[in-house]
């Protein structure tokens, strides 16, 4: 006989396990994903501790867009493609929807290639591992047991969490650490300046922010509930760029000033005090899951987000020919991905560049939300205050200005 | 009311088999997307502005007429109320005087404004049961007078409005949906209300409802419960999953949250209670009125996974010693209850259970004799309020029945618990199983 359950939904347990690992929380740690590591170990190893001032005012940036996007989330129980493409002209829709898409392709093959990264730290070739690990992605999202899985990747990506205490292990010198943090500082080269867009970009990708408004929108947090989204989406933006810091502290410890990061190996070295040989190992894990993880959630996201936009059907659980747009865009995005991450080329270069391409793309991105969250039509009196605005503007403006920069200089110097 | 007949027949008609109707219409129709940025030309063919919206009044036709256009006169909105519309085409507005009456554009209660308000956003398809994004929307002259007749849902107009203007006002008609059968969606912070529901809509089963009010997400999807009938409402909270509904309970007014629940089937109110917050629950329950609030406590103090806690309520009680003519009139009292209610239980002078006569039983007895003399074997089957589910299920599988009585310790009739529950029961069990594999 079959046994029949008692009537509680299991619903109720998975909702206590995210009520403590936020949407705020979730959304924030995926700057801390395959590209975001290899960025900051990357500013760490070039400039040891030069760019954690940065990171201070990258922080303010990151709660002032999450929060903007958990306030329009919640007030208006949409997703932000959505929105813009009821608040905007089309044409400048298709335009943000189409800076999303490449700034996410971007991230999708920086997860591949974070894969392939990992699995040669474990001696396997990325030309088997990343594409086994596309199929496998693909088969376990498609046929629909990507729930499980997902817990998984979760767990692996747990020994990133060591990164703190190897950052105390590994004696920083903590006055650098401090005054480099306090004081006010930008380096004037066009290194320097690459590296703050990629840093940028890799922190406030464009991906966050969606995620983070369709992940209150859709659990329906009443406006009630605004306050606990606010202090998660902060709380949860401050926790993921301490961890970031972190990475640079120890990775500034370890093999600070020895110039731009090589190969993961490398990177590896800043968990050597807390895991000694081990510390290979350890990183390689840590890379695996987070990549893993974002690799099948961030083309699935951008996928849902532009058939919720466009009105098409959107579920995993259609047949393709039921929702070809949808699972098209799905597929498409990760066999563009694998075919970037498998191109000759240094990984830990690849990884980098696609989060510079980030930091370019995502002022664009961050400017629409800034106007969406300062229309009164759409969000009443909750909608951005004077003082707000300011510093809205001012962080979206630095970083676009930051990201014009790199643009010219970079342009520059082809020609 | 009329129906406007090219779009009455095929819902979605794709592009290579439109059928020869709808080319013909296609003639006819504005695309509205099309007619925002044209000029305005008075009569003499000189440009006095451009459309910047279209307004249309929102009432209980089938197809809402256009009021006016928002016209965009230097950098002032002003409205061009629609009796002075000579004509609309493709090139732009023409007007019948050279005079124009120009006031400051302001929205006034039922009227909506297409381009801002409809265009781009979420609509329900209501013969689809399923949302859409429309990608344009078209008017027709009917009845000397612009109507909105359909929604273009399709990607190729999308598309033609993402590419040249001379493109934008050649209406492509390749998914229309009409107008009729599409339910707007009321918004927070945005005007457009959906005031009463549409006719339309009335044809869904309460299912389907709950399908999409599921899709559509807990803040919408309180908007379109709040604009459905009491009754109907209810209906569609019992057929959704519980985590959906407590979050829609959350969503709306504790005052409108306990209005609903009273109006719920006395197990699924408990069972949506069950899974709220202690403090949640406290104040939805204060707010119930004291007789539904007690019987809602008493459901809620069982167990979960006892019978006491899956059963309903709601049933039909009468003492041996009533005739059949004063069952018929009790039962009468009860239309409200008549899907559940498939017998009357006969109690003794106790209140214990002495059988569950059926209402085919009643039907064919002489109306003046007891209820006590159909009484007899076979004897209705029943469970204890605290026994287990798989109890229950045994039981149903013994005896066949539709339903099984729950009673209490002295053998009073507690409630009933519906084949229906034990399928609900079943099926949650199925889903987890499936979503474990």
């Amino acid at each position: 006989m079959t046994s029949l359950p008692a009537r509680r939904r299991p619903g109720r347990r998975i909702a206590a396990v995210i009520a403590v690992m936020g949407p705020g929380l979730i959304a924030a740690n995926a700057g801390n994903d395959a590209g975001g590591i290899a960025t900051y170990a990357s500013a760490g190893a070039q400039f040891a501790y030069r760019t954690l001032f940065v990171m201070v005012i990258v922080t303010v940036a990151l709660i002032v867009v999450q929060e903007m996007s958990a306030r329009l989330g919640v007030y208006t129980g949409e997703g932000l493609v959505s929105l813009i493409r009821e608040q905007f002209p089309l044409r400048w829709g298709a335009f943000a929807t189409g800076c999303l898409v490449i700034a996410n392709l971007g991230l999708v093959v920086s997860e591949f290639a974070g894969i392939g990264a990992a699995l040669e730290l474990l001696h396997v070739s990325r030309y088997l591992s990343v594409p086994l690990a596309a199929i496998v992605l693909w088969s376990l999202v498609v046929f629909g047991s990507y729930r499980y899985v997902e817990r998984v990747f979760l767990i692996l990506t747990l020994p990133f969490l060591a990164y703190p205490i190897a950052a105390v292990l590994g004696h920083p010198s903590w006055t650098k650490v401090a005054t480099n943090t306090a004081l006010p500082h930008l380096l004037g080269s066009r290194t320097f300046l690459v590296v703050v867009v990629a840093l940028i970009g890799t922190t406030i990708t464009p991906y966050m922010q969606l995620y983070q408004a369709a992940a209150v929108a859709d659990r329906g947090t009443g406006v009630d509930n605004y306050r606990a989204a606010r202090r998660d989406a902060i709380t949860g933006s401050i926790f993921c760029n301490v961890i970031s810091m972190t990475i640079i502290i120890a990775t500034a410890a370890a093999i600070g000033g020895s110039g731009p990061l090589s190969s993961t190996k490398q990177a590896a070295l800043a968990l050597e005090p807390v895991a000694g040989s081990a510390a290979t190992a350890l990183f390689a894990i840590g890379l695996l899951g987070a990549s893993a993880l974002a690799a099948a959630v961030v083309p699935l996201s951008t996928a849902y987000a532009i058939a919720e936009a466009v009105g098409a059907e959107r579920s995993v659980s259609r047949r393709f020919r039921e929702a070809p747009l949808f699972l098209g865009l799905f597929t498409g995005q990760i066999v563009i991905g694998v075919i970037v991450a498998l191109a000759p080329g240094n990984l830990i270069d690849l990884l980098i560049n696609t989060q510079i391409l980030n930091g370019v793309i995502s002022p664009i991105f961050l400017t629409f939300i800034l106007l969406l969250a300062n229309r009164r039509s759409l969000l009443g009196s909750a909608a951005n205050g004077p003082w707000f605005r300011v510093v809205a503007t001012a962080c979206v403006g630095l970083a676009a200005t930051l990201a014009m920069t790199v643009v010219v200089i970079t342009v520059s110097v082809w020609l | 009311m009329f129906q406007f007949f090219g779009f009455h027949l095929p819902r979605h008609v794709s592009g290579a088999r439109a059928s020869t109707p709808t080319r013909v219409l296609a003639g006819q129709l504005i695309s509205v997307a099309g007619l925002i940025g044209r000029p305005v030309l008075n009569q003499s063919g000189s440009e006095i502005g451009r459309v910047r919206d279209v307004v249309v009044r929102w009432d209980e036709s089938l197809y809402p007429a256009v009021a006016g256009l928002v016209v965009r006169v230097g950098r002032r909105a002003s409205f061009l109320h629609a009796s002075s519309i000579a004509g609309v085409d493709r090139d732009g507005v023409s007007l019948r005087s050279a005079q124009l009456d120009l006031r400051d554009f302001e929205r006034r209660a039922g009227e909506i404004t297409l381009g801002r308000d409809v265009l781009d956003h979420q609509l329900i398809d209501v013969d689809g049961v399923r949302l859409v994004r429309a990608s344009d929307l078209y008017l027709a002259s009917f009845a000397g007078m612009y109507r909105l007749v359909g929604v273009d849902v399709g990607f190729n107009s999308l598309a033609r409005r993402l590419g040249p203007a001379r493109w934008r006002a050649l209406p492509t008609p390749s998914r229309v949906i009409d107008w009729a059968t599409i339910q707007p969606i009321a918004k927070p912070g945005e005007p457009v209300r959906i005031g009463r529901t549409r006719q339309a809509l009335h044809r869904l089963r309460p299912a389907e409802l709950a399908e999409l009010v599921e899709e559509l997400g807990a803040t919408q999807g309180q908007a379109f419960v709040a604009a459905l009938d009491r009754g109907v409402a209810a209906d569609v909270l019992e057929e959704m999953n519980v985590e959906q509904v407590d979050e829609l309970l959350n969503e709306m007014g504790r005052e409108r949250a306990a209005d609903l629940l009273a109006a719920m089937a006395p197990d699924e109110a408990a069972e949506a209670l069950r899974e709220m917050d202690d403090d949640d629950r406290q104040e939805v329950m204060e707010q119930l009125a004291p007789e539904v609030r007690t019987g809602l406590s008493r459901l809620l103090a069982y167990e979960e996974g006892t019978a006491g806690s899956v059963m309903t309520t709601t049933m039909v009680v009468v003492t041996s010693t009533a005739t059949v003519d004063e069952v018929i009139a009790v039962l009468i009292q009860r239309t409200d209850d008549r899907a559940e209610i498939d017998g009357v239980l006969v109690v003794d002078a106790d209140g214990a259970l002495v059988d569950d006569v059926s209402l085919y039983e009643l039907l064919v007895a002489p109306r003046s004799v007891t209820v006590a003399s159909l009484a007899g074997a076979p004897l209705p089957a029943t469970v204890h309020e605290a026994d287990d589910l798989e109890n229950v299920l045994s039981i149903f599988i013994d005896s066949r029945d539709t339903s099984v009585v729950v009673t209490d310790d002295q053998r009073r009739p507690v409630g009933r618990i519906l084949a229906d529950d034990v399928i609900d029961a079943l099926l949650a069990d199925r889903r987890l199983a499936r979503r474990a594999s």
